[in-house]
C-alpha cells in the first residue's frame, strides 16, 4: 500500500498540482485584504476578518478544487494508457482507488493549512490586535477539511468514469452552485453535502461540539454521502474495464 | 507438460458483439507463443482477460498453474505486459516513467537504467516522453515490461511502430529471453512473417475462435505441399510406383508424391529410374505460410 502512495504522490507531485495547492490560500489572502467588513460590535476582529475570507473560500473554491484536484490525478492515467499499465501490475483496484483519495485529501488538508497561514498574514498585514482565537481557527479549518470527505469521493468517482476534464468539472459545479442558496435555507443547508464546507467553516455556530456543526448532522449528512459516494466510486472502478 | 498459461473455454461478449468465445490457449514453460490473426480477431480481448484489466464474461485462466481469480496480484508479480498501443504518463520523462512503475514493483533503481540500455533509450531518458516517435513508445513500453524480471512476458504487438533496425533488435531480443532468463513469452501480431522468425509455438485465432495451436515445426509441415515429378511418360510411370507400393498421385501429366520424407523420394526415384523412365524435374511445391494461414482464416475450422 505504502509503494502504491508514493507511485501515486510522485506522479502527482510531476504534473502542475504545486501551482492549485497554493492558488486557494491566495485567493483568501486576496479576498482579506481587499474586505472592509466592519461592525460596531465588540468582536474579536479575527473573526471578523476569518469570515469575509471564508464566504468565498469555502462556498465556492473548496467544492470546486476537490473536482479538479480529483481530476488531475486521473487525468494521466486517462490519456495514454495509463489505466492499462497501472492495473496490470501487482496492484488491486481497491488499494489504487484508497492511494488516490489518501493522496486528495492529504493535498485537501494542505490547502487548509496554508489557508490558515493566509488568515494569520492577513491579521498581521491589518494589525489586528486581538489574541489569535486558535481553537476556533482549528475548529474551522479541520472542520472545512472533514467537510470534503465525501465531495472528494464523488469527484474521483467522476474521474475515474469521465475520460474528459470537463465532464466531471460540470457535474462538480451544478451541486456546487446550489449550495449559495442553501446556506440560506434553514431547511435544505444542514442536509446538502455542498454546503458543508462553509458550513463547518462557519464562525459563529454551536461552539460546544467539535465542530460548528452539530454530530448528528456531521454524522448523517457528512458521513452518509461520504459513505455512498466512496462505495459508488471504489465498486465501479472495481468493474472498469480498461 | 506444464502450461505457463493455460485458457478453458475462454469467453467475452460485449453485448451481440462475441470477440472471443470458447477459447482454449495452451503456452508449454519456455516457449515463444506466436499468437497470431486478423485485425479483430479478439487477440487484445484475450490478452487483456490473461492480464485481469477485462472480466471474461465465461471460462476459466490458469497462469503459472494458480487461478487468475483468485491469486491475480501474486500471478502479476511475475508477468511484465505490454497491451496495445504503448502506455506511459507523457508529463513524465521516460526514466519518470519507468520510476512510477518501479516503486510499485519494488525493483532496484539500477534495473531502470538496465532496461532503458536494452531498448536503447538512454539518451533519451530525461526526455519528456509527450515528445517521442510512436516507435519511442513503444520500446518505452517494452522497456517497462521487463523492469521486474517476469518469468511471463507479454508482449501485444509490440513492434508495431518500429523501424526494420529496431524490429530486428527486438526480434532477436524476444529470442534471447527464453534462453537466457528461462521466460516464457506470449506475443502477439497479424503478420505471419513475424510470428514465423520468432515463435515455438504457435496460436491462430480468427473471429475469437482457436483454429490452430501447435508447434511451429507442425506449422511449417502443413505447409509443404507435395513433391512433383515430372516425367517422360507421366501416367506409366505414376501406374509403375503403385504397383511397387509407392503412394502417389497422377494430375495434370505430373507424378505426385504423398509422402515428403527424404527417404520415400529417393526410393521412388530409383524406382522410376530403374524402370528406365527418364525425370526431368524433382520439385516440392511449397505453399507459403501465408497462405496456410490464409486458408485457415478463411475456413476458420480447425487446421
Ligand atoms: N470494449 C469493447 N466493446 C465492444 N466491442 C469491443 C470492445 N473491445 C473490443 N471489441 C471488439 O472485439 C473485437 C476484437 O477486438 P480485439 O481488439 O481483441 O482484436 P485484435 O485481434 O486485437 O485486433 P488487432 O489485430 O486489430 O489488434 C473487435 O471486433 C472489437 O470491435
Ligand atoms: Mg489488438
Amino acid at each position: 500500500m505504502l509503494s502504491i502512495l508514493q507511485a501515486e504522490w510522485y506522479k502527482l507531485r510531476k504534473s502542475k498540482i504545486l501551482f492549485i495547492i497554493f492558488v486557494g490560500p491566495l485567493i483568501g489572502l486576496f479576498l482579506g485584504l481587499t474586505s472592509n467588513l466592519s461592525i460596531d460590535v465588540a468582536i474579536n476582529e479575527w473573526y471578523l476578518s476569518l469570515f469575509s475570507m471564508n464566504l468565498t473560500y469555502a462556498l465556492l473554491f473548496l467544492p470546486l478544487i476537490t473536482g479538479i484536484l480529483a481530476s488531475i490525478i486521473c487525468r494521466y492515467e486517462h490519456q495514454a494508457g495509463g489505466w492499462k499499465q497501472l492495473l496490470a501490475l501487482p496492484v488491486t483496484r481497491g488499494k489504487v482507488f484508497i492511494a488516490k483519495y489518501v493522496i486528495l485529501m492529504l493535498i485537501v488538508l494542505a490547502i487548509q493549512l496554508l489557508y490558515l497561514g493566509a488568515v494569520y498574514v492577513v491579521g498581521m498585514i491589518k494589525g489586528i490586535t486581538d489574541p489569535f482565537p486558535l481553537e476556533i481557527v482549528w475548529k474551522s479549518i479541520f472542520g472545512g477539511w472533514v467537510a470534503t470527505f465525501p465531495l472528494v469521493a464523488l469527484q474521483l468517482w467522476m474521474s475515474i468514469l469521465f475520460k474528459s476534464f470537463a465532464a466531471p468539472f460540470t457535474v462538480n459545479v451544478i451541486f456546487t452552485l446550489p449550495s449559495i442558496l442553501a446556506v440560506n435555507s434553514e431547511r435544505f443547508g444542514p442536509y446538502y453535502p455542498w454546503a458543508q464546507p462553509f458550513s463547518m467553516m462557519y464562525i459563529g455556530g454551536n461552539t460546544d461540539d467539535i465542530f460548528f456543526v452539530p454530530w448528528d448532522q456531521l454524522l448523517t449528512v457528512v458521513g452518509g454521502s461520504f459513505v455512498l459516494f466512496f462505495l459508488g466510486g471504489y465498486l465501479y472502478f472495481q468493474r472498469k474495464s480498461v | 507438460m506444464e502450461y505457463v498459461v493455460k485458457t478453458k473455454g475462454l469467453t467475452k461478449n460485449f453485448g451481440k458483439e462475441k470477440p472471443v468465445t470458447g477459447l482454449d490457449m495452451k503456452i508449454p514453460k519456455g516457449e515463444v507463443y506466436g499468437f497470431l490473426g486478423p485485425n479483430g480477431a479478439g487477440k487484445t480481448t484475450t490478452i487483456r482477460m490473461l492480464l485481469g484489466l477485462m472480466k471474461p464474461t465465461t471460462g476459466t485462466i490458469h497462469i503459472f498453474q494458480k487461478d487468475l481469480r483468485k491469486e491475480r496480484v501474486n500471478i502479476l508479480k511475475r508477468v511484465g505486459s505490454l497491451v496495445e498501443n504503448p502506455s506511459y504518463y507523457p508529463h513524465l520523462t521516460a526514466y519518470e516513467n519507468l520510476e512510477a512503475l518501479r516503486k510499485i514493483l519494488g525493483v532496484p533503481k539500477k534495473k531502470i537504467y538496465e532496461v532503458l540500455e536494452i531498448v536503447r533509450l538512454s539518451d533519451v531518458a530525461n526526455k519528456k516522453v509527450k515528445g517521442f516517435s510512436l516507435g519511442m513508445k513503444q520500446r518505452l513500453g517494452i522497456a517497462a515490461s521487463l523492469l521486474n524480471n517476469p518469468e511471463l512476458l507479454i508482449l501485444d504487438e509490440p513492434t508495431n511502430g518500429l523501424d526494420p533496425s529496431g524490429i530486428i533488435e527486438i526480434r532477436q531480443l524476444i529470442k534471447r529471453l527464453p534462453a537466457e532468463y528461462g521466460m516464457t513469452i506470449l506475443i502477439s501480431s497479424h503478420l505471419l512473417s513475424e510470428i514465423d522468425q520468432m515463435a515455438t509455438t504457435v496460436g491462430i485465432v480468427t473471429n475469437g475462435k482457436m483454429i490452430f495451436q501447435d508447434s511451429i515445426e507442425v506449422m511449417r509441415m502443413l505447409s509443404q505441399q507435395k513433391i512433383s515429378l515430372k516425367v517422360n511418360n507421366s501416367e506409366q510411370a505414376w501406374r509403375s510406383l503403385l504397383a511397387k507400393g509407392i503412394k502417389a498421385d497422377y494430375k495434370d501429366d505430373t507424378v505426385l508424391l504423398s509422402e515428403h520424407s527424404n527417404k520415400k523420394i529417393a526410393e521412388a526415384v530409383r524406382t522410376l529410374v530403374q524402370d528406365g523412365f527418364s525425370i526431368y524435374r524433382v520439385e516440392e511445391e511449397k505453399r507459403s505460410l501465408e497462405d496456410i494461414f490464409l486458408q485457415m482464416t478463411r475456413g476458420g475450422k480447425e487446421g
